[in-house]
């Protein structure tokens, strides 16, 4: 606790003073490395430009997360009385992020979208995992007309399709029931799921399952025991990229679901944190930031599989 | 003073020694093959003489000039890759085009010039009716020529070519060698290429540079390289089938299976040595026979022997018989090292 | 060894069968989309002829008369014009900096992990999430953006931009649409650049050491060699992200809902206000559909430039 106040209070300092810190010992390694030469010296020169623009570029990219980490936890008067954004005036407090999980349905939307994500996650493998393998392999050309028009399904935006599927979720009563999103969000999981798929399962060398078809499996034997096992880091990332698409949707969500305690995040928090068009903006924040990061660790970890699915379903396809 | 120089050449990458200590004079107009082993540093080598790598330790002279830590464009060669890497979206005057254009700020061509250069080039290589197209339009035989075309019209003084010919077919191979080799003749282009074909080092090379493991292991003319070569490593790499390789207990020798031959048909008994060879199995290769077996006292050692097919000598299989090798065909060994060395006794060794 | 009894019960080899087995693969999925999906997209197209409305149940057909009123209605005309002005504007933006990031970031740097995490995090966060933190950077009163030009002496009593202390990003008409794009700009850049990284990445090692052999520097090579070759892929992208966006309402809802009056209402979101808040499903479906043709037709466009890419 007395770490967070520290650094929150030396907020810029500490990101300038770091920031400092690991340029002076990258070029104190260089210089280690290549000897501090007038060469060294014009190489950093050079080199600093292409720096700053990456800097400015991560600068932007970063601001509103900046912003949000060091609001959440001022206190009113220091957040409210202008004009000092940036720097603490008076100590920083846990209250918010306190109120925020104890009295706001905040705990609730991360349950809901937890249970929306994980159920859409199992649904959308148990139809893309077969369905992907059978555009890699299984069918010819019929296959191919199919994965287009997937494609073209995964085109046709929510903003044409929430009026009937309000009407239709109505219909069946599922309003303000989970089920109605667990239901609705395969129509975009199952294309995207199969699309990478499609492109981790054409990584398989085809000479494997053949072998497998030889040693007396049958098709689909073979597809569960040899293919499957085989691409397990593709259809890990299928799953972290599916349950983030679940994270991010947010018309079907706003549609389907009025009932506070029933909202996913994505609608929750810009909707029901505020009280009319009051806002607390501490826990806002605290509660947007929250989710930001780790969703921004998933997707580092796994956007180089991610890239070279799309790329292996297009160079092969 | 020699065209190309490297001095003490090596290129570490982190632990593996791709290149380990090169010394290497290349003379102006000849044709040098690099032959090796994939895996020996062969391209590595190239690249670094190229300037798409840098030593990590050593020197390069072109002309004389040290260029270590020029750039491509400021050292004079040019380059044909494996997959001749030809600009898809360009057809393929502008392939030729583009090394006239890229140097055009240092070296000042015009659009003028610039033409004329490239349909010389293409008119010498026979592709000046092809100009309009792109690379995916081309055969393999004329996307090669392309390649070289592209390369030859700045009038490099060095032209790398990194296995040019392995993506051609077996029949296409041999016709693009020949044009290859004539081309360079007449140009009197000094020329350096890698390859791990030994039938295309012997056919084109002026002289032959075998690597391995990052080191130099021979450098001679083709000849030099087959009748005489520096070591084990050498003698085992060229000829197919292979020089067969005896050990005994201070050293080893070999000698090739088209040199080991029966008594009855050596033209030198008094000068050649004489082998009790078993004979295990026979294969009928038209031309030859290739008879697979031991020598006594090496039981444990298979050993070549490739017979021509028109002397009328049988041979069976399971059956014992009186080989030769004249003495100057065995090679000797140390065991050790794998170098060569001096003529050993083999009395009582076979 | 086959026995009498699997020659005479053939179904035996079905799970061999590469047509049966590719079917009743792909059928659940293609079933569960095209009744997901084309269901819907009929009803909102019948819905589009129909009064249907929120309490009413019937489907009564009336031709095109809600079409009619829809494009008669001038808060219509002017959210189609937003919402065609807000893509293009944005995919402009969206283009330069993706190249230009894109080129970063195929290059070897140190730091390069952490830049990339830092650069990824405004497409990796939730829209509806990420936007609120620029709301409270455009805030009326609070905006830290505000601060920084206040201090800069861009505002205040002499200020550059104006006399106020404040600009009141989402309440002026053009600052609240340059609000808008500079959102979408700021969220969909880092797609644009992953998908132009992969096509940097895919171009042969080969062809870039022949350019550097044959002489081209920096800007030439990535004129004319990486460019032309990535220009599909940069086709692709552009379509991408402007179906994306041209679907999405999310932005306009968190940040204005689409006001001040109607500067920054979009489509998507002015259907939802008027077949959703407002209850008439009738207009609120015609309304949707009068972006279809538009979308098809991008998206028709982006299958070709695709297929074309493949043949080369």
């Amino acid at each position: 606790m007395a770490l967070l106040i520290w650094i929150l209070q030396n907020f810029w300092s500490l990101l300038v003073l770091s920031f400092a810190t690991l340029v002076g010992l990258r070029i104190a390694y260089r210089f280690r490395k290549y000897g501090a030469t007038r060469a060294e010296l014009s190489h950093i020169l050079r080199r600093s430009p292409f720096y700053l623009v990456v800097l400015i570029f991560c600068f932007f990219a970063a601001a509103p997360f900046m912003i949000m980490f060091l609001h959440s936890f001022k206190v009113d008067g220091d957040l409210y009385r202008r004009p000092q954004p940036f720097i603490y005036r008076q100590d920083p407090t846990l209250e918010h992020l306190e109120s925020l999980f104890t009295n706001t349905a905040y705990l609730d939307f991360i349950r809901n979208s937890v249970v929306v994500g994980v159920a859409v996650v199992i649904i959308t493998l148990i139809l893309a995992l077969p369905a992907a393998y059978a555009l890699a392999r299984l069918t010819g050309r019929w296959g191919e007309r199919a994965g287009i028009l997937m494609f073209l399904v995964y085109l046709v935006p929510p903003t044409l399709l929430f009026i009937p599927m309000f009407r239709i979720v109505v219909m069946l009563g599922l309003k303000d029931s989970p089920l109605a999103l667990i239901v609705v969000y395969p129509s975009f999981t199952v294309p995207f799921s199969m699309w990478l798929l499609q492109g981790f399962f054409k990584a398989v060398p085809p000479e494997l399952e053949e072998a497998a078809l030889v040693d007396g499996y049958n098709r689909v034997e073979a597809f569960l025991r040899v293919v499957l096992p085989l691409s397990l880091p593709g259809i890990i990332s299928t799953i972290v990229f599916t349950f983030t698409l679940t994270l991010h949707e947010f018309i079907y969500a706003l549609v389907f679901i009025t009932n506070t305690s029933r909202r996913t995040l994505s609608v929750g928090v810009p909707t029901e944190l505020i009280l009319g068009d009051v806002y607390f903006w501490q826990p806002l924040l605290a509660a947007a930031l929250i989710i930001a990061i780790p969703v921004g660790f998933a997707y580092n970890l796994f956007l180089d599989s991610l890239v070279q699915g799309f790329t292996m379903g297009a160079v092969k396809g | 003073m020699s065209l190309v120089e490297l001095q003490g050449i090596k290129k570490f990458f982190d632990d593996v020694r791709a290149v380990d200590g090169i010394e290497l004079e290349i003379e102006n107009g000849e044709f040098l093959v690099i032959l090796g082993p994939s895996g020996c540093g062969k391209t590595t080598l190239m690249r670094m003489i190229a300037g798409l790598e840098k030593p990590t330790a050593g020197q390069i002279f072109i002309g004389g000039e040290d260029v270590t830590a020029l750039p491509p464009r400021k050292r004079g060669v040019s380059m044909v890759f494996q997959s001749y890497a030809l600009y898809p979206h360009m057809n393929v005057f502008n392939n030729i085009a583009f090394p006239l254009k890229a140097q055009s700020r240092e070296k000042k061509y015009d659009k003028r010039a610039i033409r004329d250069k490239v349909e010389n080039t293409a008119r010498l290589l026979e592709i000046d009716m092809l100009l309009d197209r792109r690379p995916r339009q081309l055969s393999g035989g004329q996307r090669q020529r392309v390649a070289i075309a592209r390369a030859m019209v700045t009038q490099p003084a060095v032209l790398l070519l990194d296995e040019p010919l392995s993506n051609l077919d077996a029949k296409l191979r041999a016709n693009a060698r020949d044009e290859l080799k004539e081309f360079q003749r007449s140009s009197n282009i000094t020329a350096v290429f890698v390859t791990h074909d030994q039938i295309e080092a012997m056919g084109l090379g002026d002289r032959i540079v075998v690597m391995s493991h990052g080191k130099i292991q021979q450098i001679g003319t083709p000849q030099l390289i087959y009748d005489d070569p520096a070591n084990e490593f050498v003698a085992t790499f060229l000829g197919s089938p292979s020089m067969n390789i005896l050990r005994s207990d201070a050293f080893s020798f070999g000698f090739r299976p088209e040199n080991f031959l029966p008594k009855t048909l050596a033209d030198n008994p008094e000068n050649s040595r004489i082998f009790h060879y078993y004979v295990k199995r026979v294969e009928y290769l038209g031309s030859d026979r290739l008879l697979y077996g031991y020598v006594h006292g090496h039981d444990n050692e298979l050993t070549l022997a490739k017979v021509p097919s028109n002397v009328r000598v049988s041979l069976d299989v399971d059956c014992d018989y009186e080989f030769a090798v004249h003495n100057s065909d065995i090679k000797f060994f140390d065991k050790q090292s794998g170098q060569r060395i001096e003529e050993q006794n083999l009395q009582g060794v076979v | 060894m086959a026995s009498a009894s699997d020659v005479l019960n053939p179904r035996r080899y079905f799970m061999d069968d590469r047509r049966f087995v590719g079917v009743m693969f792909l059928a659940p999925a293609l079933l569960y989309i095209l009744l997901l999906v084309g269901l819907p997209f009929l009803l909102a197209i019948a819905f589009g002829f129909s009064d249907v409305t929120v309490g009413n149940t019937e489907l009564n057909f009336i031709g095109f008369d809600n079409f009619v009123a829809v494009w008669e209605n001038d808060i219509f005309r002017q959210v189609f014009g937003n919402t065609v002005m807000f893509t293009l504007v944005s995919q402009v933006f969206i283009l330069i900096f993706a190249n230009i990031l894109a080129i970063i970031f195929t290059q070897e740097f140190t730091g390069k992990w952490f830049a990339r995490f830092i650069f990824i995090l405004p497409w990796a966060t939730p829209v509806s999430l990420a936007a609120i933190g620029w709301l409270w950077m455009f805030d009326t009163k609070y905006s830290p953006i505000d601060y920084l030009l206040l201090q800069t002496g861009f505002l205040g009593p002499k200020g550059i931009l104006s006399n106020s202390r404040n600009l009141y990003w989402l309440a002026n008409p053009v600052l609240s649409q340059i609000s808008v794009i500079f959102v979408q700009v700021w969220r969909m850049t880092p797609l644009a650049t992953v998908i132009l990284m992969a096509g940097l990445s895919s171009i042969p090692t080969d062809i870039l050491d022949q350019a550097e052999v044959d002489g081209s520097r920096f800007m030439r090579t990535l004129l004319q060699i990486k460019l032309p070759l990535i220009l599909p892929i940069m086709v692709i992208a552009l379509l991408f992200s402007m179906i994306t966006m041209f679907g999405d309402m999310t932005v306009v809802y968190v940040l204005t809902r689409g006001g001040p009056v109607d500067y920054t209402r979009i489509i998507g979101l002015y259907s939802f206000q008027i077949g959703i808040e407002g209850g008439n499903l009738a207009q609120g479906a015609a309304m949707a559909l009068f972006a279809f043709p538009l979308l098809l037709a991008l998206a028709l466009l982006m299958l070709r430039t695709a297929s074309r890419a493949e043949v080369r």
